[in-house]
Protein backbone atom coordinates (compact mmCIF):
# COMPACT_ATOMS: atom_id res chain seq x y z
CA UNK A 1 0.00 0.00 0.00
CA UNK A 2 0.66 3.46 -0.02
CA UNK A 3 0.94 4.18 -3.49
CA UNK A 4 0.45 7.43 -5.27
CA UNK A 5 -2.96 8.59 -5.40
CA UNK A 6 -4.32 5.67 -3.47
CA UNK A 7 -6.54 8.37 -1.29
CA UNK A 8 -7.94 9.32 -4.87
CA UNK A 9 -11.98 8.61 -5.01
CA UNK A 10 -13.13 5.97 -7.50
CA UNK A 11 -16.60 5.43 -6.67
CA UNK A 12 -17.78 8.49 -5.95
CA UNK A 13 -21.73 6.76 -4.45
CA UNK A 14 -19.87 4.59 -2.10
CA UNK A 15 -16.34 6.06 -1.54
CA UNK A 16 -14.34 4.14 -2.65
CA UNK A 17 -10.42 4.92 -3.05
CA UNK A 18 -7.75 3.50 -5.90
CA UNK A 19 -6.06 1.89 -2.64
CA UNK A 20 -8.95 -0.15 -1.75
CA UNK A 21 -9.41 -0.94 -5.53
CA UNK A 22 -5.75 -1.94 -5.90
CA UNK A 23 -5.90 -4.23 -2.79
CA UNK A 24 -9.06 -5.73 -4.10
CA UNK A 25 -7.24 -6.61 -7.30
CA UNK A 26 -4.26 -7.82 -5.47
CA UNK A 27 -6.40 -10.18 -3.55
CA UNK A 28 -7.59 -11.52 -6.75
CA UNK A 29 -10.22 -9.74 -8.51
CA UNK A 30 -9.31 -9.91 -12.13
CA UNK A 31 -12.47 -7.53 -13.42
CA UNK A 32 -15.29 -5.26 -12.44
CA UNK A 33 -17.63 -7.78 -11.08
CA UNK A 34 -14.70 -9.17 -8.82
CA UNK A 35 -13.77 -5.65 -7.76
CA UNK A 36 -17.56 -4.83 -6.65
CA UNK A 37 -17.86 -7.76 -4.79
CA UNK A 38 -14.98 -7.24 -2.64
CA UNK A 39 -15.06 -3.52 -2.46
CA UNK A 40 -18.85 -2.09 -2.58
CA UNK A 41 -17.36 -0.03 -5.91
CA UNK A 42 -20.21 0.18 -8.42
CA UNK A 43 -22.98 -1.01 -6.00
CA UNK A 44 -24.09 2.80 -4.97
CA UNK A 45 -27.07 4.58 -6.28
CA UNK A 46 -25.39 4.73 -9.86
CA UNK A 47 -24.48 1.32 -9.76
CA UNK A 48 -21.43 1.70 -11.73
CA UNK A 49 -22.67 3.79 -14.14
CA UNK A 50 -20.21 6.52 -13.69
CA UNK A 51 -16.87 4.86 -11.98
CA UNK A 52 -17.00 1.35 -14.13
CA UNK A 53 -15.22 2.58 -16.61
CA UNK A 54 -12.93 3.68 -14.59
CA UNK A 55 -12.69 0.21 -12.88
CA UNK A 56 -11.75 -1.10 -15.80
CA UNK A 57 -8.88 0.80 -16.48
CA UNK A 58 -7.57 0.46 -13.19
CA UNK A 59 -7.56 -3.72 -13.27
CA UNK A 60 -6.32 -3.37 -16.67
CA UNK A 61 -3.42 -1.35 -15.73
CA UNK A 62 -2.82 -3.44 -12.43
CA UNK A 63 -2.87 -6.54 -14.10
CA UNK A 64 -1.12 -5.84 -17.37
CA UNK A 65 -4.30 -5.95 -20.06
CA UNK A 66 -6.36 -3.90 -22.42
CA UNK A 67 -9.19 -2.30 -20.36
CA UNK A 68 -11.77 -3.76 -22.87
CA UNK A 69 -9.99 -7.32 -22.20
CA UNK A 70 -11.38 -6.42 -18.37
CA UNK A 71 -15.18 -7.97 -18.51
CA UNK A 72 -17.34 -5.51 -17.04
CA UNK A 73 -19.84 -6.36 -13.90
CA UNK A 74 -23.27 -7.72 -14.57
CA UNK A 75 -26.19 -5.77 -15.64
CA UNK A 76 -28.91 -5.88 -13.14
CA UNK A 77 -32.38 -4.54 -13.64
CA UNK A 78 -33.67 -2.00 -12.88
CA UNK A 79 -31.88 0.32 -15.52
CA UNK A 80 -32.56 3.39 -13.52
CA UNK A 81 -33.85 3.92 -9.71
CA UNK A 82 -37.64 3.11 -9.45
CA UNK A 83 -39.93 3.96 -6.85
CA UNK A 84 -41.22 0.95 -5.19
CA UNK A 85 -44.80 3.01 -5.85
CA UNK A 86 -44.13 2.85 -9.40
CA UNK A 87 -43.27 -0.66 -9.72
CA UNK A 88 -46.02 -1.91 -7.23
CA UNK A 89 -48.27 -0.78 -10.36
CA UNK A 90 -51.54 0.35 -8.57
CA UNK A 91 -53.04 3.71 -7.50
CA UNK A 92 -52.91 4.06 -3.67
CA UNK B 1 0.94 -25.83 -6.20
CA UNK B 2 1.33 -29.32 -4.93
CA UNK B 3 1.25 -32.96 -7.01
CA UNK B 4 -0.42 -34.79 -4.15
CA UNK B 5 -2.88 -33.02 -1.62
CA UNK B 6 -4.34 -34.16 1.69
CA UNK B 7 -7.92 -32.98 0.71
CA UNK B 8 -8.81 -31.25 -2.23
CA UNK B 9 -12.10 -29.31 -1.71
CA UNK B 10 -14.28 -28.58 -4.41
CA UNK B 11 -16.02 -25.29 -4.95
CA UNK B 12 -15.04 -21.83 -3.52
CA UNK B 13 -18.50 -20.55 -2.31
CA UNK B 14 -19.32 -20.49 1.20
CA UNK B 15 -19.16 -24.09 2.52
CA UNK B 16 -15.83 -24.94 0.89
CA UNK B 17 -13.61 -22.11 2.00
CA UNK B 18 -15.11 -22.13 5.41
CA UNK B 19 -13.83 -25.93 5.33
CA UNK B 20 -11.06 -24.66 4.01
CA UNK B 21 -10.27 -22.27 6.90
CA UNK B 22 -10.73 -25.32 9.64
CA UNK B 23 -8.66 -27.34 8.08
CA UNK B 24 -5.83 -24.72 7.38
CA UNK B 25 -5.66 -24.93 10.99
CA UNK B 26 -4.56 -28.72 11.09
CA UNK B 27 -1.08 -29.68 9.83
CA UNK B 28 -2.12 -31.32 6.35
CA UNK B 29 -2.22 -30.43 2.61
CA UNK B 30 -5.21 -28.94 1.48
CA UNK B 31 -6.27 -27.14 -2.09
CA UNK B 32 -9.45 -25.67 -2.53
CA UNK B 33 -10.80 -25.55 -6.66
CA UNK B 34 -13.14 -23.09 -7.89
CA UNK B 35 -14.46 -22.75 -11.31
CA UNK B 36 -14.59 -19.24 -11.24
CA UNK B 37 -13.82 -16.96 -8.78
CA UNK B 38 -14.35 -17.40 -4.50
CA UNK B 39 -18.10 -16.14 -4.10
CA UNK B 40 -19.22 -16.24 -7.37
CA UNK B 41 -22.16 -18.77 -7.63
CA UNK B 42 -24.85 -18.94 -4.89
CA UNK B 43 -22.93 -16.98 -1.71
CA UNK B 44 -23.12 -13.68 -4.00
CA UNK B 45 -26.70 -13.95 -5.14
CA UNK B 46 -28.28 -13.98 -1.73
CA UNK B 47 -28.70 -12.46 1.83
CA UNK B 48 -26.60 -13.26 4.84
CA UNK B 49 -28.64 -14.64 7.50
CA UNK B 50 -27.67 -16.99 10.10
CA UNK B 51 -31.12 -17.46 11.43
CA UNK B 52 -32.72 -20.21 13.64
CA UNK B 53 -36.05 -18.11 13.26
CA UNK B 54 -36.90 -19.96 9.90
CA UNK B 55 -35.88 -24.04 11.33
CA UNK B 56 -38.09 -26.62 11.55
CA UNK B 57 -38.22 -27.57 15.35
CA UNK B 58 -35.22 -30.34 16.11
CA UNK B 59 -32.28 -30.95 14.29
CA UNK B 60 -32.14 -27.60 11.82
CA UNK B 61 -32.74 -24.94 14.81
CA UNK B 62 -29.70 -27.21 16.57
CA UNK B 63 -27.26 -26.95 13.78
CA UNK B 64 -28.25 -23.16 13.24
CA UNK B 65 -28.09 -22.38 17.04
CA UNK B 66 -24.56 -23.80 17.04
CA UNK B 67 -23.37 -22.34 13.68
CA UNK B 68 -24.40 -19.32 15.55
CA UNK B 69 -21.84 -19.12 18.18
CA UNK B 70 -19.59 -20.38 15.71
CA UNK B 71 -20.04 -17.10 13.53
CA UNK B 72 -19.44 -15.19 16.68
CA UNK B 73 -16.38 -16.78 17.71
CA UNK B 74 -15.33 -16.37 13.45
CA UNK B 75 -15.76 -12.60 14.45
CA UNK B 76 -12.81 -12.78 16.78
CA UNK B 77 -10.25 -15.43 15.06
CA UNK B 78 -11.00 -14.03 11.61
CA UNK B 79 -8.35 -10.84 10.68
CA UNK B 80 -10.85 -9.25 7.89
CA UNK B 81 -13.95 -8.04 8.87
CA UNK B 82 -16.92 -9.43 7.24
CA UNK B 83 -19.89 -7.45 8.90
CA UNK B 84 -20.59 -9.66 11.64
CA UNK B 85 -24.25 -8.39 13.38
CA UNK B 86 -26.42 -10.11 15.98
CA UNK B 87 -29.62 -7.90 16.21
CA UNK B 88 -31.83 -10.54 16.19
CA UNK B 89 -35.27 -10.75 14.14
CA UNK B 90 -38.57 -11.04 14.17
CA UNK B 91 -42.01 -13.08 12.33
CA UNK B 92 -44.86 -10.76 11.79
CA UNK B 93 -47.83 -11.88 12.34
CA UNK B 94 -51.10 -10.85 10.25
CA UNK B 95 -54.19 -13.14 10.81
CA UNK B 96 -55.75 -15.13 13.67
CA UNK B 97 -54.74 -18.32 12.66
CA UNK B 98 -50.77 -17.32 12.18
CA UNK B 99 -51.10 -16.97 15.69
CA UNK B 100 -52.16 -20.16 16.83
CA UNK B 101 -49.44 -21.40 14.75
CA UNK B 102 -46.84 -19.35 15.89
CA UNK B 103 -48.15 -20.07 19.46
CA UNK B 104 -46.91 -23.68 19.52
CA UNK B 105 -44.24 -23.23 17.32
CA UNK B 106 -42.95 -20.96 19.30
CA UNK B 107 -43.81 -23.33 22.83
CA UNK B 108 -42.10 -26.38 20.98
CA UNK B 109 -38.84 -23.77 20.67
CA UNK B 110 -38.75 -22.80 24.25
CA UNK B 111 -39.06 -25.96 25.39
CA UNK B 112 -36.18 -27.28 23.07
CA UNK B 113 -34.56 -24.33 25.19
CA UNK B 114 -34.32 -21.37 22.65
CA UNK B 115 -34.92 -17.41 23.48
CA UNK B 116 -38.42 -17.62 20.85
CA UNK B 117 -41.33 -15.14 22.43
CA UNK B 118 -44.69 -13.91 21.13
CA UNK B 119 -44.47 -9.95 21.47
CA UNK B 120 -47.94 -7.42 21.16
CA UNK B 121 -48.16 -5.43 18.33
CA UNK B 122 -47.65 -1.98 20.53
CA UNK B 123 -44.50 -3.89 21.53
CA UNK B 124 -43.59 -4.38 17.89
CA UNK B 125 -44.45 -1.15 16.53
CA UNK B 126 -42.50 0.55 19.31
CA UNK B 127 -39.22 -1.50 17.90
CA UNK B 128 -40.02 -0.83 14.17
CA UNK B 129 -42.25 2.30 13.83
CA UNK B 130 -42.87 1.58 10.23
CA UNK B 131 -44.53 -1.92 10.63
CA UNK B 132 -48.55 -2.17 9.27
CA UNK B 133 -50.91 -0.37 11.95
CA UNK B 134 -53.02 -3.91 11.09
CA UNK B 135 -50.90 -7.08 12.33
CA UNK B 136 -51.29 -8.90 15.61
CA UNK B 137 -48.09 -8.75 16.52
CA UNK B 138 -44.73 -10.98 15.94
CA UNK B 139 -42.75 -13.66 17.06
CA UNK B 140 -39.45 -12.34 18.21
CA UNK B 141 -35.45 -13.92 18.52
CA UNK B 142 -32.71 -12.73 20.37
CA UNK B 143 -29.54 -14.96 18.73
CA UNK B 144 -30.25 -14.38 15.22
CA UNK B 145 -26.96 -12.62 13.52
CA UNK B 146 -26.17 -11.94 10.01
CA UNK B 147 -23.06 -11.35 8.16
CA UNK B 148 -21.78 -10.11 4.78
CA UNK B 149 -22.00 -13.24 2.57
CA UNK B 150 -19.12 -12.37 0.09
CA UNK B 151 -16.79 -10.73 2.52
CA UNK B 152 -16.81 -13.80 5.19
CA UNK B 153 -16.43 -16.31 1.99
CA UNK B 154 -13.41 -13.64 0.96
CA UNK B 155 -12.12 -13.91 4.60
CA UNK B 156 -12.08 -17.58 5.23
CA UNK B 157 -10.26 -18.29 1.56
CA UNK B 158 -7.91 -15.49 2.30
CA UNK B 159 -7.00 -16.76 6.07
CA UNK B 160 -6.95 -20.59 4.81
CA UNK B 161 -4.41 -18.97 2.26
CA UNK B 162 -1.99 -17.41 4.64
CA UNK B 163 -2.48 -20.85 6.51
CA UNK B 164 -1.26 -23.03 3.54
CA UNK B 165 -4.20 -23.95 1.52
CA UNK B 166 -3.58 -23.43 -2.01
CA UNK B 167 -6.55 -21.72 -3.75
CA UNK B 168 -6.66 -22.29 -7.11
CA UNK B 169 -9.30 -20.04 -8.62
CA UNK B 170 -10.41 -19.79 -12.48
CA UNK B 171 -9.79 -23.80 -12.48
CA UNK B 172 -12.86 -26.39 -13.47
CA UNK B 173 -12.42 -29.88 -12.48
CA UNK B 174 -12.81 -32.23 -15.70
CA UNK B 175 -12.78 -35.69 -13.71
CA UNK B 176 -12.46 -37.53 -10.55
CA UNK B 177 -10.22 -40.57 -11.18
CA UNK B 178 -11.20 -43.60 -8.78
CA UNK B 179 -8.19 -46.44 -8.01
CA UNK B 180 -8.95 -50.21 -8.46
CA UNK B 181 -10.43 -50.50 -5.15
CA UNK B 182 -12.81 -48.14 -6.07
CA UNK B 183 -11.90 -44.93 -3.68
CA UNK B 184 -10.58 -41.61 -4.93
CA UNK B 185 -6.97 -41.69 -6.25
CA UNK B 186 -7.25 -38.19 -8.60
CA UNK B 187 -8.81 -34.60 -9.32
CA UNK B 188 -8.38 -34.15 -13.04
CA UNK B 189 -8.38 -30.32 -13.24
CA UNK B 190 -7.48 -27.41 -15.66
CA UNK B 191 -4.55 -26.97 -14.12
CA UNK B 192 -3.35 -30.33 -14.06
CA UNK B 193 -3.93 -33.43 -12.31
CA UNK B 194 -3.55 -34.30 -8.35
CA UNK B 195 -3.83 -36.89 -6.15
CA UNK B 196 -5.17 -37.56 -3.32
CA UNK B 197 -7.43 -39.82 -1.33
CA UNK B 198 -9.80 -37.20 -0.11
CA UNK B 199 -11.79 -35.12 -1.88
CA UNK B 200 -15.02 -33.24 -0.51
CA UNK B 201 -17.48 -31.73 -3.15
CA UNK B 202 -18.87 -28.53 -1.73
CA UNK B 203 -20.31 -27.42 -5.34
CA UNK B 204 -23.72 -26.41 -3.90
CA UNK B 205 -25.69 -26.70 -7.11
CA UNK B 206 -23.46 -28.04 -8.97
CA UNK B 207 -22.31 -30.87 -6.65
CA UNK B 208 -24.62 -33.32 -8.86
CA UNK B 209 -21.95 -32.86 -11.55
CA UNK B 210 -19.20 -33.53 -9.24
CA UNK B 211 -21.09 -36.54 -8.38
CA UNK B 212 -21.49 -37.85 -11.50
CA UNK B 213 -17.52 -38.42 -12.05
CA UNK B 214 -17.54 -40.90 -9.34
CA UNK B 215 -21.07 -42.24 -10.41
CA UNK B 216 -23.23 -40.95 -8.11
CA UNK B 217 -26.78 -39.39 -8.17
CA UNK B 218 -27.28 -36.51 -5.66
CA UNK B 219 -30.51 -35.51 -5.57
CA UNK B 220 -29.83 -31.38 -5.15
CA UNK B 221 -31.90 -29.05 -7.37
CA UNK B 222 -31.19 -25.33 -8.25
CA UNK B 223 -33.97 -23.80 -6.29
CA UNK B 224 -34.16 -19.63 -7.67
CA UNK B 225 -34.62 -16.94 -5.57
CA UNK B 226 -35.13 -13.03 -6.16
CA UNK B 227 -33.95 -9.69 -4.28
CA UNK B 228 -34.24 -6.52 -4.37
CA UNK B 229 -31.89 -3.84 -3.22
CA UNK B 230 -33.47 -0.28 -1.96
CA UNK B 231 -31.08 2.92 -2.29
CA UNK B 232 -29.33 3.83 1.43
CA UNK B 233 -32.87 5.68 3.13
CA UNK B 234 -34.27 5.72 6.45
CA UNK B 235 -34.32 3.45 8.08
CA UNK B 236 -37.21 0.95 7.71
CA UNK B 237 -36.16 -1.98 10.05
CA UNK B 238 -33.34 -2.15 12.57
CA UNK B 239 -33.61 -6.13 12.51
CA UNK B 240 -34.36 -8.77 9.93
CA UNK B 241 -38.09 -8.73 9.52
CA UNK B 242 -40.33 -11.45 7.40
CA UNK B 243 -43.63 -12.57 7.77
CA UNK B 244 -44.64 -15.87 9.77
CA UNK B 245 -45.97 -16.95 6.45
CA UNK B 246 -42.20 -17.28 4.87
CA UNK B 247 -42.03 -20.48 6.91
CA UNK B 248 -45.29 -22.11 5.08
CA UNK B 249 -43.56 -20.80 1.33
CA UNK B 250 -40.37 -22.60 2.78
CA UNK B 251 -41.53 -25.77 3.78
CA UNK B 252 -45.00 -25.91 2.08
CA UNK B 253 -47.81 -25.07 4.50
CA UNK B 254 -49.95 -27.95 5.31
CA UNK B 255 -53.99 -26.72 5.84
CA UNK B 256 -53.50 -22.57 6.37
CA UNK B 257 -53.66 -20.51 3.38
CA UNK B 258 -52.12 -17.25 3.82
CA UNK B 259 -54.25 -14.42 2.30
CA UNK B 260 -52.22 -13.68 -0.86
CA UNK B 261 -52.98 -13.64 -5.10
CA UNK B 262 -52.81 -16.67 -6.43
CA UNK B 263 -50.17 -14.85 -8.06
CA UNK B 264 -47.91 -14.50 -4.92
CA UNK B 265 -48.68 -18.18 -4.41
CA UNK B 266 -47.47 -19.58 -7.05
CA UNK B 267 -44.38 -17.35 -7.17
CA UNK B 268 -43.52 -18.25 -3.71
CA UNK B 269 -43.00 -15.08 -2.46
CA UNK B 270 -42.83 -14.37 0.99
CA UNK B 271 -42.08 -11.03 2.85
CA UNK B 272 -38.86 -10.55 4.12
CA UNK B 273 -36.27 -7.75 5.07
CA UNK B 274 -32.85 -7.21 5.97
CA UNK B 275 -30.87 -4.19 6.88
CA UNK B 276 -27.15 -4.17 5.63
CA UNK B 277 -24.50 -2.41 6.95
CA UNK B 278 -23.97 -0.77 3.99
CA UNK B 279 -27.29 0.90 5.00
CA UNK B 280 -29.36 -0.50 1.68
CA UNK B 281 -32.12 -2.70 2.97
CA UNK B 282 -32.41 -6.30 1.07
CA UNK B 283 -36.43 -7.28 0.46
CA UNK B 284 -37.48 -10.80 -0.54
CA UNK B 285 -38.19 -13.73 -1.40
CA UNK B 286 -39.07 -16.09 -4.03
CA UNK B 287 -39.01 -19.22 -4.83
CA UNK B 288 -39.18 -21.44 -8.01
CA UNK B 289 -38.13 -24.09 -9.83
CA UNK B 290 -36.65 -23.40 -13.39
CA UNK B 291 -33.26 -24.94 -13.65
CA UNK B 292 -30.00 -22.87 -13.54
CA UNK B 293 -32.12 -19.66 -15.55
CA UNK B 294 -31.15 -16.58 -12.56
CA UNK B 295 -33.01 -14.11 -15.34
CA UNK B 296 -34.71 -11.26 -12.88
CA UNK B 297 -38.75 -11.23 -14.07
CA UNK B 298 -40.62 -8.45 -13.72
CA UNK B 299 -43.79 -10.37 -12.05
CA UNK B 300 -41.57 -11.59 -9.24
CA UNK B 301 -40.12 -7.71 -8.71
CA UNK B 302 -43.28 -6.72 -8.49
CA UNK B 303 -44.99 -9.34 -6.69
CA UNK B 304 -42.16 -8.76 -3.68
CA UNK B 305 -42.64 -5.30 -3.90
CA UNK B 306 -46.54 -5.55 -3.67
CA UNK B 307 -46.46 -7.90 -0.29
CA UNK B 308 -43.64 -5.85 1.35
CA UNK B 309 -45.69 -2.88 1.02
CA UNK B 310 -48.50 -4.76 2.92
CA UNK B 311 -46.54 -4.83 6.24
CA UNK B 312 -43.99 -1.81 5.38
CA UNK B 313 -46.24 0.79 3.66
CA UNK B 314 -43.68 3.39 4.16
CA UNK B 315 -41.39 1.83 1.46
CA UNK B 316 -43.38 3.20 -1.07
CA UNK B 317 -41.31 6.54 -1.33
CA UNK B 318 -38.01 4.45 -1.43
CA UNK B 319 -35.94 3.79 -4.56
CA UNK B 320 -35.14 0.06 -5.58
CA UNK B 321 -31.47 0.40 -7.81
CA UNK B 322 -31.16 -3.70 -8.57
CA UNK B 323 -32.04 -6.64 -8.30
CA UNK B 324 -30.40 -10.16 -8.51
CA UNK B 325 -30.88 -14.07 -8.34
CA UNK B 326 -29.30 -16.46 -6.79
CA UNK B 327 -30.04 -20.38 -7.13
CA UNK B 328 -30.95 -22.41 -3.77
CA UNK B 329 -28.94 -25.93 -3.44
CA UNK B 330 -32.19 -27.52 -2.40
CA UNK B 331 -32.63 -30.76 -0.94
CA UNK B 332 -36.42 -32.23 -0.85
CA UNK B 333 -36.30 -33.10 3.25
CA UNK B 334 -34.85 -29.39 3.59
CA UNK B 335 -32.06 -30.59 4.97
CA UNK B 336 -28.24 -30.21 3.71
CA UNK B 337 -26.02 -33.24 2.95
CA UNK B 338 -22.98 -33.59 5.24
CA UNK B 339 -21.34 -36.64 4.90
CA UNK B 340 -19.36 -39.60 3.48
CA UNK B 341 -20.45 -41.89 0.80
CA UNK B 342 -19.79 -45.24 1.45
CA UNK B 343 -20.12 -46.76 -2.20
CA UNK B 344 -16.55 -44.33 -2.70
CA UNK B 345 -14.05 -44.31 -0.02
CA UNK B 346 -12.24 -40.78 0.13
CA UNK B 347 -15.50 -39.20 -1.51
CA UNK B 348 -17.58 -37.00 0.73
CA UNK B 349 -20.58 -34.17 -0.22
CA UNK B 350 -21.06 -30.88 2.04
CA UNK B 351 -23.26 -29.77 -0.23
CA UNK B 352 -27.59 -28.77 -0.26
CA UNK B 353 -27.88 -25.89 2.18
CA UNK B 354 -31.38 -24.46 -0.10
CA UNK B 355 -31.70 -21.26 1.56
CA UNK B 356 -29.43 -22.01 5.06
CA UNK B 357 -25.77 -22.22 3.39
CA UNK B 358 -24.29 -18.71 4.93
CA UNK B 359 -25.66 -20.06 7.85
CA UNK B 360 -25.13 -22.96 8.48
CA UNK B 361 -21.29 -22.77 7.12
CA UNK B 362 -19.52 -23.04 10.06
CA UNK B 363 -21.53 -26.07 11.65
CA UNK B 364 -21.24 -27.43 8.29
CA UNK B 365 -17.00 -27.05 8.24
CA UNK B 366 -16.65 -28.06 11.38
CA UNK B 367 -18.73 -31.68 11.30
CA UNK B 368 -16.89 -32.27 7.77
CA UNK B 369 -13.45 -31.19 9.54
CA UNK B 370 -13.96 -33.87 12.14
CA UNK B 371 -14.98 -36.41 9.65
CA UNK B 372 -11.71 -35.63 7.21
CA UNK B 373 -9.57 -36.71 10.26
CA UNK B 374 -10.91 -39.57 11.17
CA UNK B 375 -12.46 -37.81 14.61
CA UNK B 376 -16.08 -37.38 16.28
CA UNK B 377 -18.02 -34.58 14.70
CA UNK B 378 -19.03 -31.96 17.63
CA UNK B 379 -22.81 -32.54 16.78
CA UNK B 380 -24.58 -35.60 15.90
CA UNK B 381 -24.92 -35.42 11.91
CA UNK B 382 -26.61 -38.68 11.03
CA UNK B 383 -29.92 -36.79 9.68
CA UNK B 384 -27.43 -35.14 7.51
CA UNK B 385 -26.33 -38.70 5.46
CA UNK B 386 -26.21 -39.15 1.86
CA UNK B 387 -27.40 -42.69 2.88
CA UNK B 388 -30.70 -41.68 3.52
CA UNK B 389 -31.37 -41.26 -0.11
CA UNK B 390 -32.17 -44.62 -1.93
Amino acid sequence: MGRENDDLIICRCEEITLGEIRQAIKYGAVDCTGVKRRTRAGLGFCQGRTCEVLVQRIIAQEIGKKPSEIAPSNDRPPVRPLLIKVLEGKEE
Amino acid sequence: MKKRYDVIIIGGGVIGCTLAYFLSRASIDVALIEKGDIASGTSSGCDGNILISDKQPGVDTFLTRESQKLFEQLSFDLPYDFEYMQRGSLLTIESKEEMEIASSFVEQQKKDGYPFRIISLDTLKAQEPHVADDLLGAVEIDCDSAVNPMLFSFATAKKAGENGVDILKDCSVRNINLGKSGGVKEVVTDLGTFRTEKVVNCAGVWAPEIGKMVGINIPIKPRQGQLLVTETTFQVVKRKVMEFGYMMAKFGSGEYKRDVSPDLEKLGIAMVIEPTMSGNFLLGSSRAFVGFNKTISIEVMQGIVRRMVRFFPALRTVNIIRAYAGLRPYVEDHLPIVSAVDRVPGFFIAAGHEGDGIGLAPITGRIMQELLLDKEPPVPFEHLSFSRFK
